[in-house]
């Protein structure tokens, strides 16, 4: 088998592999097998880049959704009123209007594929990628990769300061303790700690569980 | 040679040498585990308890759960496997010769260690089961903590080199090995590498104190196969430090693969005993050791590495 048949089979294996596995997003019923299936149709994105000769893109992109998807995962769960997200859940919904946005994508990259004139720029095999990439980066482009990386690092540090424990508001904990479930403080749960440190004695205790 | 050819060869010889290793590595953890509790094992019956064991595995019954996701189920060790040998695939065992001579090796090899994660956490949702979920999200949460420092230093190692290839960074020890040009380097890849293949202090995700983690639930092939995709994920932390910090296959009078394997087998021997003396780690104690000392440390190795360059 020569080189350019072989490149030409396994562009098509990452290509309908990347379709079918974003196909299969929208058909899982759980959260992480939808994520994952989007993670599968990165990685036949990331297998046409290391075709195009765009290594260090192919593994990046590998890297960076691994680490995205497993997060997504998480995340999806935690905002999902689902006991730790083990329950199925559809993925689709709204259907008039993602059908009318679906048809349309579809249209617009279709007619993009078939129109634009795209330009035939072989790469020489003696290319260095990505040595060509880190001039890029740290050269012409440099001003706008600094600003869009001080960007995302003050956003993350936002974030960190809205969740953390110390935030500007006060303790993080303090509206998350449990609602009482007796009266007068019987049967706090764990999370009252702070409060029940205030509780002035043992017997105090005693005497309350004999009442409950 | 026609590129299916070469692509037959670099399976079958990856495939065989990490299967020997496993092999070994698993023999060193029972030979190691006896003698620190002063119960001398003989060779003879240390080579011998792995495949024991093995075999007992294989017979054993498969355990099942209420409403699993089998197919992520068992997708999750051939993922952890196929994770490890991409990754070992990087390493050169001589001048160019590599499974995978890639250019941007160590963005290969720093991806399949990213699909860690992804396995691991496969291996711990899919059961529906308690402590295997507890085993996934734990991973999830100190994963960043030790990617970061593992990349940071790998980086470095690419600094002296000019070239992400592993075979350039190896090339680029001539005379003076990455160890000593980069004293910070080789610890904390090690320290970070226990936690990449979740082993001894670092055993996060498969903790006792979890009842096992994620493979609370597994018994069994599936059990086996996930134990051996994690001895590969370790056998390819042992491999990549002998080629990014003691000089790969350089050395004298042995051929180079030799000298690979003794240097791989050394690192290999130093983390399995770390397995047995130290204690397991707190998770949230890692993460703020991950982020306070590791990364750091880690960035001052980059800019010293990068100064001394200059």
């Amino acid at each position: 088998m020569n080189a350019p048949l072989l490149a030409d089979v396994l562009f098509w294996l990452f290509a309908a592999g990347s379709v079918l596995s974003a196909w299969r997003v929208f058909r899982a019923d759980s959260m992480m097998r939808a994520a994952y299936w989007l993670f599968a149709s990165f990685v036949g994105v990331a297998g046409i880049f290391l075709l195009l000769g765009a290594e260090f893109l192919g593994f990046i992109l590998i890297l960076m959704m691994a680490g995205e998807m497993t997060i997504m995962v998480v995340f999806m769960v935690m905002f999902m009123m689902n006991p730790a997200g083990l329950n199925p859940m559809t993925m689709v919904h709204q259907h008039r209007t993602s059908i009318a946005v679906g048809v349309l994508a579809f249209l617009g990259l279709a007619a993009l594929a078939l129109f634009a004139d795209f330009p035939a720029a072989p790469v020489a095999d003696t290319s260095r990628a990505t040595a060509e990439l880190g001039t890029e980066l740290l050269g012409g482009s440099m001003l706008v990769f600094q600003t869009a990386g001080v960007t995302l690092l003050s956003t993350m540090i936002g974030a960190i300061a809205l969740a953390s424990v110390r935030g500007r508001y006060g303790d993080a904990e303090a509206g998350s303790t449990e609602p009482q479930i007796a009266p007068e403080g019987v049967g706090r749960g764990s999370h009252a700690m702070p409060a029940a440190k205030e509780e002035p004695e043992m017997d105090e205790h005693h005497g309350h569980l004999g009442h409950g | 040679m026609s590129p299916v050819t070469r692509a037959v060869l670099g399976v079958v010889g990856l495939g065989g040498s990490l299967a020997v290793l496993i092999y070994l590595a698993a023999v060193l953890d029972r030979v190691i585990g006896h003698r620190v509790a002063q119960q001398p094992l003989r060779w003879s019956a240390a080579l011998a308890l792995p495949a024991r064991e093995a075999a007992r595995l294989v017979l054993q019954q498969r355990s099942r759960t209420e409403r699993s996701d089998a197919e992520a189920w068992a997708l999750a060790p051939a993922l952890l496997a196929a994770a490890a040998a991409a990754s070992v695939a990087v390493i050169p065992f001589g001048p160019a010769a590599a499974v995978a001579d890639v250019d941007a090796g160590l963005a290969l090899y720093v991806a399949a260690i990213a699909l860690v994660m992804v396995a691991v956490f496969l291996h711990g949702w899919s059961p529906n089961s308690v402590y295997p979920l507890i085993g996934a999200y734990r991973f999830v949460a100190v994963t960043l903590s030790f990617q970061v420092p593992l990349a940071l230093v790998l980086l470095a190692t690419a600094l002296p080199a000019e070239s992400l290839s592993v075979s350039a960074i190896v090339q680029a020890q001539d005379g003076l090995w990455n160890v000593v040009r980069q004293p910070l380097g080789l610890p904390i890849f090690l320290a970070t590498g226990l936690g990449a293949a979740f082993w001894g202090p670092l055993a996060l995700p498969d903790a006792d104190d979890l009842a096992g983690g994620t493979r609370a639930e597994v018994s069994g092939v599936p059990l086996l196969l996930w134990r051996a995709a994690q001895l590969a994920v370790l056998v390819s932390i042992a491999a990549m430090s002998a080629a990014a910090f003691l000089g790969g296959w350089r050395g004298p009078w042995l051929p180079g693969v030799v000298w690979l394997g003794l240097k791989t087998l050394a690192v290999l021997v130093v983390l399995l005993l770390a397995g047995h003396l130290l204690a397991r780690v707190r998770q949230e104690s890692f993460v703020v050791f991950g982020w306070v000392v590791l990364i750091p440390l880690a960035l001052v190795d980059v800019f010293l590495s990068g100064i001394l360059l200059l």
